[in-house]
């Protein structure tokens, strides 16, 4: 196993974590505005990009 | 969801508003989770611990480094982290208080700093808080007064909350410092709903002691806290030990027995360091949350019946209230009594009020959103509507 996989698991972990402080500061309606919407979507194309790579370096 | 076998994962602060009034301000920072999940394991931050072998003097990562910024923050020479406000107050009760010592404590004062008095073997001398619900200066005077004349000799130590808890008013710690150093009794301020809430400078207040709560008020997981000192009473306070061993000969080094070597480790230690950046920031910007307090303060007060029982304008977001004229009434009928104020705010996503609770209760707004607040004030007063309360102006 690569330092790399190690490196992903963290990033992808942390990317979840932003992902969860946004879901925290919107509570309970969950409504995001443009800008939060934005953020979102910005945060999920990284972690599919992370997760892809994760895959190719731990199969 | 489970995260461990029979532990359900909590999802509170992601489902709902929770105005706790003790878990607002110890919400984590997502730096802090980030850190925690990097520093879970136990002796984490110990891979780099070389001499003296302290935890405040590692360097990597940089908790020596946080220990000085702290102290400087507060406005102190010396600050160490501790496993919460408690263990600082029983530090501190523990170098100054000897057997039938008289201590100061106030009538609102939390319950840790008796016990902390009462191990030390101290007397628990309370100053009381005036109608409104603050401690003054003059009522420390006749108290300080009261207790010379009853055990021959001042105060050994005062406990003044800078907020307390009961209330959540400010009090003149400043003034009482001054009162206080004039009758030579040390003064230990409990900024367990300030530090890392307001600014704070110990210095300034001229206090010799100044104690924070990490899980309270510094974004921090529990149990953390801080205890910040002037560098005359960190020689004592953190003295180091000088305990030898009669067979092995054994010493201890720079090992501090207030606080057990070290104290603060992990995950915990971590945490409060990853917040500590947002923390330093957040301070000044406390304004915001009064604001935000004031929102739901007057969507609050407009439901006819309801008093306020802190003093206001509010100084802070932690908040006392007397509902008895206004939700306690619905709930003399209500099929759910008292549970039904919990449960319909429940039901529109807030949590924290004490379920049952339609009398007297306590709430705090630290933390929110303007947009958040805003939601808190509709939903007092469309729960107050939905069940035929009158709204005044």
């Amino acid at each position: 196993m690569s330092k790399r996989a190690v490196d992903l698991i963290f990033s992808t972990t942390y990317l979840l974590t932003d992902l969860r402080m946004l879901l925290r500061e919107t509570a309970p309606t969950h409504e995001l505005d443009e800008k939060q919407k934005a953020e979102a979507a910005r945060l999920l194309e990284n972690l599919e990009r992370q997760v892809s790579s994760l895959k190719q370096e731990m199969l | 969801m489970k995260c461990g076998a029979g532990i359900e994962a909590r999802q509170v602060n992601e489902l709902f508003i929770n105005v706790d009034p003790i878990q607002a301000g110890g919400r984590l920072t997502g730096d802090a989770i980030k850190a925690i999940i990097a520093y879970g394991d136990g002796y984490s931050v110990c891979d780099n611990c070389r001499k003296p072998n302290r935890l405040d003097c590692i360097s990597k990562p940089p908790i020596a480094e946080f220990h000085k910024d702290v102290a400087a923050w507060l406005g102190m020479d010396a600050a160490r982290m501790m496993p919460g406000a408690r263990r600082a107050f029983q530090a501190v009760a523990h170098t100054y208080v000897n057997k039938g010592d008289p201590v100061l404590l106030t009538s609102l004062s939390h319950y840790t700093e008796f016990l902390a008095v009462e191990e030390a073997g101290g007397v628990a001398c309370e100053i009381p808080a005036d109608a409104g619900h603050i401690v003054t200066p003059e009522a420390t005077v006749a108290k300080i007064d009261e207790v010379k004349k009853k055990f021959g000799k001042a105060p050994v130590l005062a406990f003044i909350d800078h907020v307390d808890y009961q209330c959540g008013n400010l009090h003149d710690v400043t003034g009482i410092a001054k009162v206080a150093r004039e009758n030579d009794v040390p003064v230990l301020c409990n900024g367990a709903y300030t530090v890392g809430i307001l600014p704070v400078d110990g210095k300034a207040m001229g206090v010799d002691f100044v104690v924070g709560s990490g899980h309270k008020s510094m974004a921090s997981p529990a149990p953390s806290g801080v205890l910040a000192t002037t560098a005359e009473r960190a020689k004592e306070v953190f003295r180091t030990t000088t305990i030898e061993g009669d067979v092995t000969k054994r010493r201890f080094g720079v090992k501090e027995p207030e606080l057990m070597g070290c104290t603060l480790m992990g995950a915990t230690l971590v945490g409060m360091m990853a917040s500590f950046p947002h923390v330093k920031e957040r301070v000044k910007h406390f304004d915001r949350e009064l604001e935000n307090n004031k929102i739901v303060m007057e969507a609050l007060l407009s439901i006819d019946g309801t008093k306020i029982l802190s003093e206001y304008p509010r100084k802070h977001t932690l908040t006392r209230v007397d509902t008895t004229g206004s939700f306690d009434r619905i709930a003399e009928t209500h099929k759910k009594k008292g549970f039904f104020l919990s449960s319909a705010l429940n039901d529109k996503g807030i949590f924290g009020l004490i379920p049952g609770a339609t009398r007297v209760w306590k709430f705090n707004t630290y933390g929110t959103t303007r947009k958040q607040a805003r939601y808190l004030a509709d939903a007092f007063v469309a729960v107050a509507q939905e069940n035929g309360m009158k709204i005044g102006a």
